[in-house]
């Protein structure tokens, strides 16, 4: 009865109703009404979408240049473009928590790692706590440099290029040629990371940030992080720790995200520590694009890896 | 037709010197020929409205459990919350058969339906906004055009969510969101309503919520015990009401998101095919139902109908009563006019003069009785719908 009260009540109350239903953005591709727009939350992901698209779409990477895109908070006129793209690439992982805190359209979202979420690695979890009723928990987090990893950014290219086709349905058979070649590209440049891990042969390394997990994994790497800023002189502390973890863990290769200051290098050097710029390109790079980028990468590792690598038994 | 006019004149006289009579007999005349009328064009008004909402939502999903229940909810907003489900039943929805829109309609504000959905909703339901934007940021709030004018609030002010319960002094705070946009009236339910996002939604229930960090040596009050990596906080922690720029990355939801409840999902399937690998989906899911709101509310109608129809019948018992009371009452009055229609058959008049003079007060009586009807029935027609509305929603 009360239920039909309400109904009556609803059905009335729906009388006289006419019913609807009846900073430095970074910006590639030609611009205009019609043209699909795509925003991406890290610069491979741009490089990706940018490739694949071709001038079918305009690709925006709206964080500045020398932010890192992970830490970078959008303000709200950006976040409203975010909101008006035909395409938003994230790259998951819980990259750019900004995405976790703000309302996008789910329906034109692709979390770019879906595909591999059970190979995301967890990072050092944060105290657990607990207050209220919700029981104990923590803010620990996931490594998020995915695309480190060479074979997880053919993932992501993968989800990218299908999105796109599904997107651009008419340059389908242009996007999967050039998913293609850059495939094949990828699949190079991860088979020279794989020939360098078979040489480092588990050499300690020394990375200046936590950003290289997935790289690490996947080239057997045996790296420890620190927390030090390409731009800072470390504190007197910091190498006293440093010269402490040089004991068990007998460095001779530190990869850093930026060239530190001179400084910096030759104290590293008088330690034994060789400096290699291995740049994560989560932005633009000043020159070249991500490829280049990671050739760059991938030679300056080469090159220093001979010194950093255990020597050959005799007779192998 | 002098002699015509002249038993209209004369019986309007009458009428104007028996304004007590008149006005009595006009309207239990025009009651008996307006209500039933009435009554059907605000029904199918209403149902043609109901029907028009249902017919615009071609599929809803939701956990098993009453699918009126579950309509009224999603379509209507209606204050009974249904059995809820889970978002991961909305991922697992896959974007190439259809855009799944996630629907939390359990908070109130100020006894206005808070509904938690994503930005897709908007354009399911082609809502445009008057002013403002629609919600970006956690905590943000869009309202429906009647809400907006009931509370008197617009962009720039803020609204606070209602406690479930009066008395519940231990459950979640409310929250304060900023408002963003007022959408233009839809002349539907949307217009009494709030939109955030689903995740502010879920802040409201208490799934995610912001507070100091407790690793910070400033939140050392707000501990009251912390043994190695676990931190146990007291009382004191400050857990914020209100989502700013300074404190939004302080939110967090605890657990997977996949976990979080949702009282539906509407699917907007990408075509017919799609729609039928749906429903075939979820026929025999043993948590989730898939409903055409269509059929459960041409249902529930039916049933309104039936009562229609029983209202109807009484009110047809009801206007013969009173039709034969007026007759009396007509009768009575020749008998007690006798003496004055002797008087005017003394005066010259004929009887067939007398009796027109009678007939043209009756028709003077019925065709004001049928115009006030028919006034009634077109007002109803116009203002019926929102003046019920009101009476409704207030």
């Amino acid at each position: 009865m009360r239920k039909l009260l309400a109904i009556t009540l609803l059905l009335l109350g729906a009388c006289g109703q006419q019913d609807s239903g009846s900073g430095n953005t970074s910006a590639e591709g030609p611009a205009g009404e019609g043209v699909a727009v795509i925003y991406t939350v890290n610069y491979p992901l741009a490089w990706m979408a940018r490739t694949l698209a071709g001038d079918a779409a305009r690709v925006i990477f709206p964080a500045p240049a020398g932010e890192d895109p992970a830490f970078w908070q959008p303000d709200t006129a950006t976040l409203l473009q975010f909101q008006q793209a035909d395409l938003v690439l994230l790259n998951g992982a819980n990259y750019a928590r900004w995405v976790a805190g703000v309302s996008l359209p789910a329906s034109r979202l692709l979390d770019t790692s879906a595909a591999y979420r059970d190979q995301l690695l967890a990072v050092e979890a944060a105290p657990v706590h607990s207050h209220g009723p919700g029981g104990e928990h923590s803010h620990g987090d996931l490594a998020f440099t995915t695309w480190l990893d060479l074979e997880l950014a053919r993932g992501q290219l993968q989800a990218v290029a299908a999105a796109l086709q599904q997107l651009l349905p008419g340059e389908a058979g242009a996007i999967a040629q050039r998913r293609d070649i850059l495939d094949g590209e990828l699949g190079a440049l991860d088979a020279r990371l794989v020939a360098l891990g078979r040489q480092l042969a588990g050499a300690p390394l020394l990375y200046s940030h936590p950003v290289y997990q997935y790289l690490q994994r996947r080239y057997q790497l045996n790296g420890r992080a620190l927390h030090w800023e390409p731009d800072q002189f470390p504190e007197e502390a910091h190498w006293s720790e440093l010269e402490s973890l040089l004991q068990t863990h007998p460095a001779r290769l530190m990869l850093w995200e930026a060239a530190p200051g001179p400084e910096v290098t030759e104290r590293l050097a008088a330690l034994g520590v060789t400096v290699v710029v291995f740049a994560p390109m989560a932005n633009r790079p000043g020159q070249g694009d991500f490829k280049t980028g990671m050739e760059a990468n991938i030679a300056a590792l080469e090159a220093a890896a001979v010194t950093a690598a255990p020597p050959q038994s005799a007779g192998g | 037709m002098a002699g015509v006019m002249g038993s209209f004149y004369l019986g309007w006289r009458y009428l104007r010197h028996h304004p007590g009579k008149t006005t009595i007999l006009i309207s239990s005349i025009t009651l008996i020929a307006y209500l039933p009328v009435g009554l059907s064009m605000l029904v199918d008004e209403g149902a043609q409205s109901l029907r028009a909402r249902a017919a615009a939502t071609p599929l809803l999903l939701g956990a098993r459990g009453s699918p009126v229940e579950l309509t009224l909810n999603s379509l209507y907003f209606s204050t009974d919350t249904p059995a809820l489900t889970h978002y991961a039943a909305l991922d697992a929805i896959e974007p190439a058969r259809a855009q799944a829109i996630p629907l939390y309609v359990r908070h109130q504000a100020r006894r206005h339906p808070i509904v938690g959905t994503s930005l897709d909703y908007l354009d399911y339901r082609a809502l445009t906004l008057a002013q403002g934007r629609g919600f970006a940021v956690l905590g943000e709030a869009v309202l429906g055009a009647q809400v907006a004018t009931a509370l008197d609030v617009g962009v720039g002010d803020s609204v606070v969510s209602s406690p479930e319960t009066v008395f519940d002094l231990a459950g979640v705070y409310p929250l304060k969101m900023p408002v963003v946009g007022v959408l233009a009236p839809g002349y539907s339910q949307d217009d009494r309503a709030i939109f955030v996002d689903v995740k502010t939604a879920w802040v409201i229930q208490g799934l995610g919520h912001g507070h100091q960090d407790l690793a910070r040596p400033e939140s050392a009050a707000a501990v009251l015990k912390k043994e190695g990596d676990r931190i146990v906080a007291n009382a004191a922690l400050v857990q914020y009401n209100e989502i700013t720029a300074d404190n939004v990355d302080s939110f967090h939801f605890h657990g997977d998101r996949g976990g979080n409840p949702l009282t539906a999902i509407l699917p907007a399937p990408v075509d017919d095919k799609a729609r039928v690998l749906i429903q075939g989906r979820y026929q025999s899911h043993p948590q989730l139902q898939v409903l055409q709101p269509r059929a459960v509310m041409d249902e529930l109608l039916a049933t309104v109908f039936a009562v229609q129809r029983y209202v109807l019948v009484a009110m047809a018992m009801v206007g013969t009563a009173t039709a034969a009371v007026v007759l009396l009452v007509f009768l009575l009055s020749l008998r007690a006019r006798r003496a004055e229609m002797e008087t005017m058959s003394r005066l010259g008049g004929s009887s067939a003069a007398i009796g027109s003079l009678m007939l043209a007060e009756m028709v003077i009586v019925l065709l004001s009785s049928v115009l006030l009807a028919a006034l009634l029935s077109a007002a109803t027609l116009t203002w019926g719908g929102p003046l019920l509305q009101a009476v409704v929603m207030n």
